[in-house]
């Protein structure tokens, strides 16, 4: 029984050192730097997908290349709406 | 000793050729370092959870450390009403980090360096979330093309644009882990060859370079089994709570 009262203030105390770790580097730890290479895929790869559909479209309905171009600038400005969006819902979780 | 940094990503067949049909299902390098880490991850967790101590062995504390991270993972980003999907979420980023660290090791394969393999993984998460939005809302799961307070005018542009950006999910999640093994993977492959070839003299420096870059990648590798497995919670969070 002596034991088990040990272990637990030492949990507590070492629960103490982990909290104010935490408060001492939020933020700056590695899920920022995940959310950083997130972010960067995230314009890319609409402008990729959106150009290929385009691509598809144009080859289908035989109207090259206006759907192509008319599909990448949609590509980009989906691209960019990415960004904005996946900013905003890490600005409201940093806000909480 | 090949100089070729590419050559590390040549996926080459082990045994007989088995062919069904047309389609090629030989057993390949790739196939066997995707069992090699699947048998890791079972073995791991086997051994950790065998003996149930107070305090922890090394083992248990492991995979009890990998359970609370992912189980609060879940919870935070797709809230309690996600917490039926864990175990798919949890095979997921454990197949992924032991596919990336067992591709760290000096001799191994990547097998995530191949854009098909995560292509498949990001498939699989994109058509299940799918499934599971039109089964939970219905006809309803068509909203999340349509954001509120949009004039009429502008309503068809806004919803090509919003399915582009649906259907660029996929390709996104499965091009970031691809791009970032292989250019890892290329970089150090690039920078053991200049040490091989500036000798004795010179070959420190890339020496030096290497061993950073040998460190950046076990951080790069658990950092995008941590992103592929947020991204599905956050893809399984719109799914599930359509408006938020």
């Amino acid at each position: 029984m002596k034991n088990l009262k040990e272990i637990s203030t030492r949990l507590e105390i070492a629960k103490k050192k982990i909290k104010k770790k935490q408060i001492k580097n939020n933020g700056s730890n590695v899920a920022s730097l995940g959310k950083a290479l997130k972010i960067s895929t995230e314009l890319v790869a609409a402008v990729v997908v959106g150009t290929a559909l385009g691509f598809i479209l144009d080859n289908w309905l035989d109207t090259r290349p206006w759907l192509t171009i008319s599909f990448f600038i949609m590509g980009v400005v989906a691209g960019i709406l990415n960004v904005i969006k996946s900013a905003k819902k890490m600005h409201k979780n940093f806000k909480k | 000793m090949a100089i070729n940094p590419m050559h590390q990503f040549e996926v080459y067949r082990i045994g007989p050729e088995i062919n069904l049909g047309t389609v090629n299902l030989s057993f390949t390098n790739a196939s066997l370092f995707m069992i090699i880490s699947a048998i890791t991850i079972l073995f791991l967790l086997f051994l950790g959870t065998k003996k149930k101590l107070l305090i922890p062995s090394k083992t248990q504390f492991i995979t009890e450390m990998s359970y609370t991270f992912i189980a609060k993972m879940i919870n935070d980003t797709a809230g309690s009403g996600a917490k039926s999907f864990f175990p798919f979420i949890f095979t997921l980023f454990m197949f992924v980090l032991f596919c990336n660290m067992i591709g760290m090791l000096p001799y191994s394969f990547t097998v995530t360096s191949h854009i098909i393999v995560t292509f498949m993984l990001a498939a699989t998460v994109f058509i299940g979330v799918t499934i599971i939005g039109f089964i939970k809302h219905g006809i309803k799961y068509l909203e999340l093309f349509v954001p509120k307070g949009v004039p009429i005018i502008l309503l068809p542009l806004i919803i090509v644009i919003e399915i582009i950006s649906y259907l660029s999910r996929p390709v996104s999640l499965s091009v970031r882990l691809f791009a970032n093994m292989m250019a890892g993977h290329t970089m150090l492959k690039v920078f053991g060859g200049f040490v091989i070839s500036l000798g004795l003299l010179g070959g420190w420096l890339p020496l030096g370079f290497s061993v950073a870059l040998t460190g950046l990648e076990i951080l790069v590798a658990f950092l995008q089994a941590y992103v592929f497995a947020i991204l599905t919670c956050i893809y399984l969070n719109d799914a599930l709570n359509l408006h938020h």
